[in-house]
């Protein structure tokens, strides 16, 4: 593309650093200017209403802070804000451990890996709508599959989805299992990047394999997991698939055990038509979510960490 | 999902694993009754284009914005990240009037260009690219590579398997794709394939059969898909700079 | 490539590249300042296509009673035929069309479609946002007088009609012939009230087969099946002068209770199968329930996709002194006042449903006796499919001589009432909460928002 030429042309004219400059903005000029236009340019706006009464017909008028005062007096909000740290707690840490332990395990050199490497990914390669399906059959109310294995311990015959002590924990359970595979392969593209030779010599050294993992593997790991946990959080707080996943499987329900605050802004926006009332829900949930994302990114240098 | 497939309307949500009287006819009628060949084909056109296209665009980018120095790097890099954390459907109506203005609605454009902009691939190509030796670019420097040599000759080889990881999602997310396609096009020709599996649901009653049989079939091609890149993930890795 | 030719035809056709570069620079006018921005740019869309006007409905090819989206269809043609203002159809997928955000996308940006159906659950929301056209002036007098009052009154404000109904849906009790055999109980068993119910239903629970349905997926759906129960013992959401809530009543505690009682004693299931408790095939017939609360379309649909499945039905059991009452659900065709025709528009919704031709009420009765399983909203279709003998025997006899008489239209209640009395019947059925507790809590929420309200009447 034009990056290369417009560079020479400019060669002789600009010294090193002003042309490492350009190269830079010309190599980001496509994605910035589409994420500005296609993603920028709505958030603000979309987000903007917030400071407005909006009908969803074309009726808009300019109502302060009043939004702002409603979230916080409204219980249902304050709830799901509380269903959607739990579900983000449980769903990070969990995702997190059972992905990089089935990384760790699929890249030994065992029979048949690449089979076992697809199917922990399978679950994500169908669509949700048909996830959210099978788990319903499986976790019907007292015959589904999973009771009739949990018989077998003694804790059967539960209603997982439809009893508000368990929804949630089931829906998290559900995510982990949907998203497992997806973070495998991230946490394998990791490992691989880390150079061999790193682990022979600390075998002729004759480390055991926690110590490899705990001194090369984890260190060198360290900005894909970075990734993972700062990923994993965003799609449980602000993700089309957390919210996907409880359409399917509890439409927020029991009694608004599963109502994670992306569904309960979803349903204020195009169910009951206060766009208004959804944007500054939503606009509180991006201030949380980027307070909590700078003070990481501040905490590693940027990802980079660069002490290290 | 596959033992559903094959199984009648009235079994269909029964708890039994293996169908009592299986049946190839939910499967002729996903294939007679509606168009579904071509809406494969809308999605794989589409998730091919969007693909190839953010892959290209985001290694780009990330390249920048992890091993170029440049006044606001970090600044900027947040500010795509932070793209990341508005869901979908809360700029759905700015974003659906936007693509209409610019003409683009019930369009292939209107399909593919949204969906390529997406800052996730940006953030994780870029903490691969953080974790590249310096070394290699430097010999690229000393033979005489401008910033585009140095992208396209060391560090596009280099991202082989991530970019084949990144591949699979990408493709993965556009296949996978319902709410965007389906606010956007009204022209049934245009349906993507989950569109297409959605319209198996009738107001009272799921015709589970048919979902089950449509999303078996739309499953097929995307583990195709992960079973020949998952390789390359692991082959690539061989032929890399690293060892 | 077909997007591209699209592309090329919208601007040469729609805008020129001036007007392009204008709203370019609106947008970005719009994007300093943010929400007025949105109204500037929504402003200027409605209508730019002159076409065909475009109809929006669930009934679609991959459907699975083929008979109701070809029905859509003829009508349709039968208007292109004889008018020069075409209409086009268009599907949206159910659940989408339902719960999704595809239609509120359309109207906030100007693009709704110009005719749609709606349900009266939906009803106060488009018409509250003044999107429904007026469609009184298209409708003569005498079909006026043929369309049952009871089904009109939630598509009228202020003796204006709004919505014309295709059906009506009353809810009534479905039971598995075969379980009862097996439990040893015959038609004399058949439950009148709510401890008979809850008692036959503990017989009939066995194994993997729960005795009784009744909804438990939060939405609108639930509402409108708990409704009745509700009713029958007097209560209601909002009280008939439209000015204060009755969900403190006996009558809506009772119906809590009854509820959260058939989940309790354990005949009951906390969640149904498939889509819920709307779906038969999913429970019903494949034995998730031997009894299941469902409407009248269950019988279509059991034709459908379970022939042989024996079945029986039963009108809604009642309370101690309570009075037999019952949902009537059913979709209605609306005219978007703000499309590109909304008079042509208006005028296709009378001629398509609510003229005396004779091809209006013959498509009523392909309707409701054909194409799909429901009671007539007028009294000449009705008389009409009853020559033909579609309510001669069986369930639709049953429908139409037992479980419709007496009963109340599906109330239009807005968003807020219908989240209050929600939340409600979620809490006491599912979480063991108490049901006057949440009876008062619902009460008072319904309450505070009766005072500001200020749309078309409730009730």
């Amino acid at each position: 593309m034009s990056a290369g030429a417009s560079e020479t042309h400019y060669r002789r004219g600009l010294n090193r650093r002003h042309r490492e400059w350009l190269a830079a903005a010309l190599f980001v000029a496509p994605d910035a200017l589409g994420l500005l236009v296609f993603l920028g340019v709505p958030m603000v706006l979309a987000l903007g209403l917030g400071f407005f009464e909006v009908t969803g017909f074309g009726g808009i008028a300019f109502a302060g802070l009043d939004n702002y005062k409603k979230m916080f007096v409204d219980p249902l909000f304050l709830d799901s804000l509380k269903v959607t740290v739990t579900y983000v707690v449980g769903f990070v840490v969990g995702v997190f451990v059972v992905s990089l332990g089935l990384a760790l395990l699929v890249q030994q050199k065992i029979p048949f890996v690449g089979f076992f490497r697809s199917m922990f990914f399978l679950p994500h390669v169908v669509s949700l709508v048909v996830v959210g399906l099978v788990w319903q059959f499986m976790l019907t109310d007292g015959v589904g599959v999973v009771n009739q294995v949990l018989e077998a311990v003694g804790i059967g015959g539960r209603s997982w989805l439809g009893d508000p002590q368990f929804a949630l924990a089931t829906v998290v359970l559900v995510s982990i299992w949907f998203f497992m595979g997806y973070y495998m392969i991230i946490f394998l593209a990791g490992l691989q990047e880390i150079p061999r030779e790193y682990y022979d010599a600390a075998k002729i050294d004759g480390a055991r394999s926690w110590q490899l993992f705990r001194h090369i593997t984890w260190p060198l790991l360290k900005p894909t997991s970075f990734f993972v946990l700062l990923v994993s959080t965003i799609t449980g707080v602000a993700g089309l698939q957390a919210f996907d996943l409880i359409y399917v499987m509890t439409k927020g329900g029991p009694a608004n055990s599963t109502s994670l605050g992306i569904f309960y802004i979803y349903q204020q926006a195009f169910q009951f038509n206060d766009y208004g009332y959804a944007a500054a829900m939503s606009s509180f949930l991006v201030l949380l979510l980027l307070a909590a994302t700078a003070l990481m990114f501040v905490l590693t240098k940027g990802g980079r960490f660069e002490t290290e | 999902m596959i033992s559903s497939a094959f199984k009648g309307p009235d079994e269909v949500n029964s708890v039994n694993l293996i169908p009592s009287a299986p049946t190839l006819d939910n499967f002729r009628y996903v294939f007679t009754e509606v168009p579904f060949l071509r809406y494969m084909l809308n999605s794989l056109f589409v998730a091919t284009t969007v693909t190839v296209a953010a892959l290209w665009f985001h290694s780009m980018a990330a390249y920048a914005l992890a091993r170029l120095r440049f006044p606001g790097r970090d600044v900027l890099f947040f500010a795509i990240f932070s793209t990341l954390l508005v869901a979908l459907p809360i700029i759905l109506v700015p974003l659906f009037i936007l693509v209409r203005e610019l003409g683009m609605l019930d369009s292939y454009v209107g399909l593919i260009v949204p969906a390529i902009f997406n800052a996730f691939g940006i953030f994780l190509l870029r903490q691969f690219y953080l974790g590249m030796p310096q070394e290699l670019e430097d010999a690229a420097f000393v033979d005489g590579c401008g910033y585009w040599g140095v992208y396209w000759h060391v560090i596009l080889p280099l991202s082989r398997p991530i970019l084949a990881a990144l591949a699979v999602f990408f493709f993965l997310a556009n296949w996978n794709s319902f709410l965007w396609p389906l606010t956007i096009t009204q022209n049934q020709d245009l349906w993507m394939i989950q569109v297409a599996i959605s319209s198996f649901q009738t107001q009272y009653a799921g015709a589970w059969n048919y979902i089950m049989a449509a999303a078996t079939v739309a499953a097929i091609p995307t583990m195709a898909l992960f079973f020949v890149f998952q390789r390359q993930l692991v082959e690539s890795i061989k032929t890399s700079g690293f060892k | 490539m077909k997007g591209i030719e699209k592309l090329g035809r919208e601007e040469t056709g729609g805008i020129s590249r001036r007007r392009f570069l204008a709203r370019g620079a609106a947008f970005a006018f719009a994007a300093a300042v943010t929400g007025p921005g949105l109204t500037v740019l929504s402003g200027c869309g409605g209508g730019s296509g002159s076409g065909a006007l475009k109809f929006w409905q669930f009934y679609g090819p991959g459907g699975e009673v083929e008979a109701q989206g070809k029905w859509f269809e003829d009508a349709v043609k039968g208007w292109n035929q004889g008018h020069d203002t075409k209409i086009e159809l268009q599907y949206i997928p159910v659940t989408e069309y339902l719960n999704g955000s595809k239609l509120q996308t359309a109207f906030s940006s100007n693009e709704g479609p110009d005719l749609f159906i709606i349900s009266p659950g939906d009803f106060l929301r488009y018409y509250n946002g003044g999107v429904l056209q007026d469609l009184t002036p298209y409708i003569e007098d005498e079909a006026r007088n043929d369309l049952y009052p009871n089904v009109m009154a939630t598509r009228e404000v202020e003796g204006k009609i709004f919505g014309i109904p295709m059906e009506v849906e009353p809810m009534a009790m479905y039971y598995s012939v075969k379980a009862f055999e097996d439990a040893g109980l015959s038609e004399a068993d058949i439950p009148e009230t709510w401890d008979q119910l809850l008692d036959v239903a503990g017989r009939l629970k066995k194994g993997n087969t729960f005795g009784l349905l009744f909804d438990t997926n939060p939405g609108y759906y639930q509402n409108f099946t708990w409704y009745p129960f509700m009713w029958q013992g007097g209560g209601d959401a909002v009280a008939p002068s439209g000015n204060e809530s009755a969900f403190d009543s006996k009558g809506a505690v009772q119906a809590l209770q009854f509820w959260q009682d058939a989940i309790e004693s354990g005949v009951a299931p906390r969640k149904a199968l498939g889509t819920g408790a709307n779906d038969i095939v999913a429970n019903l017939a494949q034995g998730h329930a031997a009894i299941q609360n469902c409407g009248i379309w269950a019988v279509a649909a059991l034709e459908a996709n379970a022939p042989d499945f024996e079945y029986g039905t039963f009108k809604l059991p009642l309370p101690p002194g309570g009075e037999y009452t019952t949902d009537l659900g059913g979709w209605a065709f609306v005219a978007n006042s703000k499309g590109q025709n909304p008079e042509e528009a208006g005028r296709f919704c009378a001629w398509a449903l609510a003229s005396m031709s004779e091809s209006s009420i013959g498509r009523g009765v392909d309707w409701i006796a054909g194409a799909d399983s429901t009671v007539a909203p007028r009294k000449s279709v009705q008389r009409q499919a009853e020559q033909q003998g579609a309510f001669d025997e069986g369930p639709m006899k049953f429908f139409r001589e037992e479980a419709f008489p007496g009963g109340r239209g599906e109330p239009r209640y807005t968003p807020e009432v219908y989240k209050a009395v929600s939340d409600a019947i979620q809490a006491v059925q599912l979480d063991g909460q108490s049901a006057q507790g949440q009876a008062d809590a619902a009460a008072e929420k319904i309450d505070t928002f009766l005072q500001t309200y200020d749309g078309a009447r409730i009730v």
